[in-house]
């Protein structure tokens, strides 16, 4: 019998990071998905805005630039402890990934409480008018966003306190952060749409 | 014992045979119905997709006699015009939702490991979950057809119609959440079939040796990524206008009725080329071994397909020139619809070259591809007349309608189907369907097809509009609808010819072996039907055409391991190995996601409180999905000290 060339892959890794990983396709793939959304919903309001008399509509009242402003830089500063911790699963350096994940995820509580107070300061519901349902259907969305990054921080959290952590579990401590880095990309043009709109700027509640 | 000299040949055989049996163990399908439940290969899957489809199709079909038969003549009285309005919506949605895109994702699902030389998809559970939400959608569509409570406002539900104010009731609502179901499902699969293209692909297939085929399904995943979004947000909104009162499609506070007929076509026109680009890649796939040759032009062709995949998404607002555009948005759309003929154009050539220069072989996928480029230039015609602003004013939301967007989904996506079907058949089943019900099906298709159809186009000019129950006998129509009516049995007749078929020859056709068709492409390299684990050895590829092209010396893949589910990754552009990937076996989750994934959207169009309700079931499924098992062989790790 003829012997035939043969490769033999026996000697490869069973984990890659980065684009070498195909979670890392599935996460990107993800992203453009729900990036997607967002952009539909921008584009929702544009298109909205640019038909209407007024907008937003008459006895709106701006939540407080102070305030929104302030949650905005609570969620950007979360990038710094989960880009921390994606450079310690790179190092699989595990009581720090575990320090700078509790650092993060208290960051984005604070986010979300912040969230909250805002949006009990908003002076429409999403019944009261079109522009009161793309704020608060934005704002939701990405509430439930947050709120999943929260959850998959805790567990990532049990797992390094409690065991057994595999060497795959560093590439997925690091597509977690990427996909946070995500999350907080995503509401920094939906502060600039809602914050920063020179119609509501002069006619703060706060 | 010193009799037999030691043969190395016989030693290499025995081991090759231990490993084959060790695959089987490790790969073997689960069983019990727990096991049907939890299963996670790709054929299996791929299967289940393509005939629960195929079940939908046909009642999508007996919807559409029913349909013929109320307007066979004037002012008939089968339907009465709330059922006819129910029948005609469910008719559209079926075929759209739960026929035309799943049965050619399902198809992918199928074929995109095999023809890439892998052993599965990148995500298995994920694809079990993909199939699992879509079958919800579609049972909860048809759960309320039956309990009288069928969608009844078109396909594409515009508001107001569909809005709180006249549509009361829960019809609408659960056509919307059908839709969400199919989308998250699609956008599922989209992601895994890019996946598993780009990083699994066996050793050697350069981006330049991909199959056709899994090229049009790459461009279709991509197309359903960006397209979908649009549709699954637009399908949440409607139900929260209807149920807590939000105002996104009500003009009077500050909504507009157009945003929606927007964010549906956004999705709904590159919908068309999502149902179109796999069967492109089905003709180009069917062609070479019908032709004898490989396909003409694979680089135009490629570029073609990624073309038509950018441009379908700049001409979604022809479908609202009726609606009252600025003039410049008029002309860009209109520039924008003709435009894509071109790459329509260009593959078409290099079919006709193809086959120009092939020994043609007629046998029924062959028939069907010829049927197709046939009727899909009639119905790519009209497409071009439509394009023009005066001329669809003129047509606008008549039998004309109708009849183009029959003559391109049907000729241009169902024949090719028909015809992928007949021949990945063997493949599925290891038995070859009957050639002779091959070719009375294909006629039968074809001629029941024009006579249905053709006679909309006059119908239309002569002003017929499409979606009224009935017409009054002075307005002359009623020939052309009892032709129209004949031809669409004579269609339904065809089809049952070919499920006959394909169910007798499950049942006692002919053994197919490996390759009964002389193919090109690597999932005939295999067993018919292919064992779970696909390949044995692994494949290596070293020509676009690697079955026509095989040399003595072709090296196989060794080294990954048998006793557990493992492949191999490879690189992005020239697939070389890069690692060793260990693949979930069985499990129930995906399930109980789909599950919780259900409670969560039919829930949701009752009380707003299904979110909270349902994240439980959610949450607790993703947690078990993810949860480390500790069997894939990873190394543990352990804090330093």
């Amino acid at each position: 019998m003829r012997q035939r060339p043969v490769i033999d892959v026996s000697g490869l890794p069973t984990t890659a990071f980065g684009h070498r990983d195909p979670l890392w396709w599935g996460v990107v793939g993800i992203m453009c998905i729900e990036g997607t959304m967002f952009a539909i919903m921008a584009a929702s309001y544009f298109y909205l805005r640019g038909g209407a008399q007024l907008w937003p509509p008459p006895g709106t009242l701006h939540p407080g630039i102070g305030i929104t402003t302030l949650n905005l830089l609570i969620l950007l500063a979360s990038i710094y402890p989960m880009h921390q911790a994606a450079q310690a699963a790179e190092r699989e350096d595990l009581p720090a990934i575990r320090r700078w994940l509790i650092v993060a995820t208290v960051l984005i509580v604070a986010f979300l409480i912040v969230r909250f107070l805002i949006l009990n300061r908003l002076t429409f519901r999403w019944d009261s008018h079109a522009y009161g349902s793309l704020v608060w259907l934005t704002a939701g969305l990405h509430t439930l966003h947050v709120i999943t990054g929260i959850i998959e921080n805790l567990l990532f959290i049990t797992l390094l306190t409690k065991g057994p952590v595999e060497d795959k579990h560093m590439d997925d401590l690091r597509l977690n952060s990427m996909y946070w880095y995500f999350v907080v990309a995503c509401w920094v043009p939906f502060y600039c749409i809602f914050f920063l709109d020179p119609r509501l700027l002069h006619a703060s509640i706060g | 014992m010193s009799a037999d000299p030691i043969d190395a040949g016989s030693l290499a055989e025995e081991l090759d045979n231990l490993e084959r049996r060790q695959l089987e163990r490790t790969w073997q399908y689960a069983s019990g119905l727990w096991g049907w439940v939890a299963e996670v290969d790709h054929q299996r899957i791929g299967v289940r997709y393509i005939v629960t489809a195929l079940i939908f199709f046909a009642l999508g079909g007996i919807e559409a006699l029913m349909i013929r038969v109320q307007l066979a003549k004037p002012e008939n009285g089968f339907l009465n015009p709330d059922l006819y309005n129910q029948v005609f919506t469910t008719h559209g949605t079926t075929m759209m939702f739960l026929f035309a895109v799943p049965v050619m994702l399902g198809l992918g699902v199928y074929l995109v490991p095999l023809m890439v030389g892998t052993r599965n998809l990148a995500f298995p559970r994920l694809n079990a979950y993909s199939y699992y939400v879509y079958l919800i959608g579609g049972l909860f569509l048809y759960a309320g057809f039956f309990l009288k409570a069928g969608p009844d406002a078109g396909w594409f539900s515009y508001v107001p119609l569909s809005g709180p104010a006249f549509s009361p009731g829960k019809r609408v609502d659960i056509w919307c959440q059908m839709v969400t179901f199919t989308e998250i499902s699609s956008m599922a699969v989209a992601v895994n079939l890019i996946t598993t293209a780009f990083k699994q692909r066996a050793p050697g297939m350069s981006l330049n040796r991909i199959p056709i085929y899994v090229w049009a399904m790459v461009v279709t995943s991509f197309m359903v990524i960006f397209a979908m979004p649009a549709v699954a947000l637009a399908s949440q909104m409607l139900p929260l206008d209807r149920l807590i009162d939000t105002h996104f499609f009500n003009p009077a506070e500050g909504g507009d009725a157009l945003l929606w007929q927007h964010l549906f076509w956004f999705f709904g026109h590159p919908e068309v080329y999502i149902i179109f680009i796999p069967a492109t890649g089905i003709v180009s796939t069917i062609l070479a071994p019908f032709t004898r040759r490989e396909v003409f032009g694979y680089l135009a062709l490629i570029l073609s397909l990624v073309a038509t995949g950018f441009i379908g998404f700049g001409l979604w607002v022809h479908h609202m020139f009726a609606t009252g555009l600025p003039q410049l948005g008029q002309s860009f759309f209109t520039a924008a619809s003709i435009m894509i003929a071109v790459p329509s154009g260009i593959q078409m050539f290099c079919w006709i070259a193809t086959l120009w220069g092939g020994r043609l072989r007629f046998q029924p996928p062959l028939l069907y591809v010829l049927g197709f480029i046939l009727t899909f230039m009639i119905g790519g015609l009209t497409g071009v007349m439509l394009a023009a602003v005066p001329l669809d004013l003129q047509v606008h939301d008549t039998f004309f309608v109708v009849a183009h967007f029959h003559y391109v989904l049907i000729g241009g996506a169902v024949f090719p189907l028909l015809g992928g079907l007949y021949y990945w058949f063997p493949k599925m089943t290891g038995r070859m369907p009957s050639r002779k019900l091959g070719h009375l099906s294909f006629w039968l298709v074809f001629l029941g097809f024009q006579v249905t159809f053709f006679p909309q186009h006059i119908l239309g000019l002569q002003g017929m509009p499409r979606r009224v129950y009935t017409y009054l006998p002075e307005t002359g129509w009623g020939d052309l609808n009892l032709l129209s009516t004949v031809g669409a049995f004579i269609l339904g007749l065809g089809v049952l010819v070919y499920v006959i078929n394909l169910v007798a020859s499950r049942v006692a056709g002919a053994p197919a072996g490996d390759d009964p068709w002389e193919s090109d492409t690597l999932e005939w390299a295999t067993s018919s039907p292919p064992p779970p684990y696909n390949f044995h050895p692994m494949p290596t590829v070293s020509h676009r055409a690697p079955l026509w092209h095989r040399s003595e010396d072709q090296p196989v893949i060794t080294g990954l391991r048998s006793d557990r589910r493992e492949f191999l990754m490879t690189g992005l552009m020239d697939a070389e190995p890069d690692h060793r990937q260990v693949s979930p076996g069985p499990t129930m989750m995906p399930f109980f996601l789909s599950i919780g994934t259900g409670i969560t959207f039919i829930l949701g169009i009752f009380t707003p409180w299904a979110l909270p309700i349902g994240a439980v079931p959610v949450a607790a499924s993703l947690i078990g999905w993810f949860w480390p098992r500790g069997d894939q062989g990873h190394k543990i790790l352990k804090e330093k000290s």
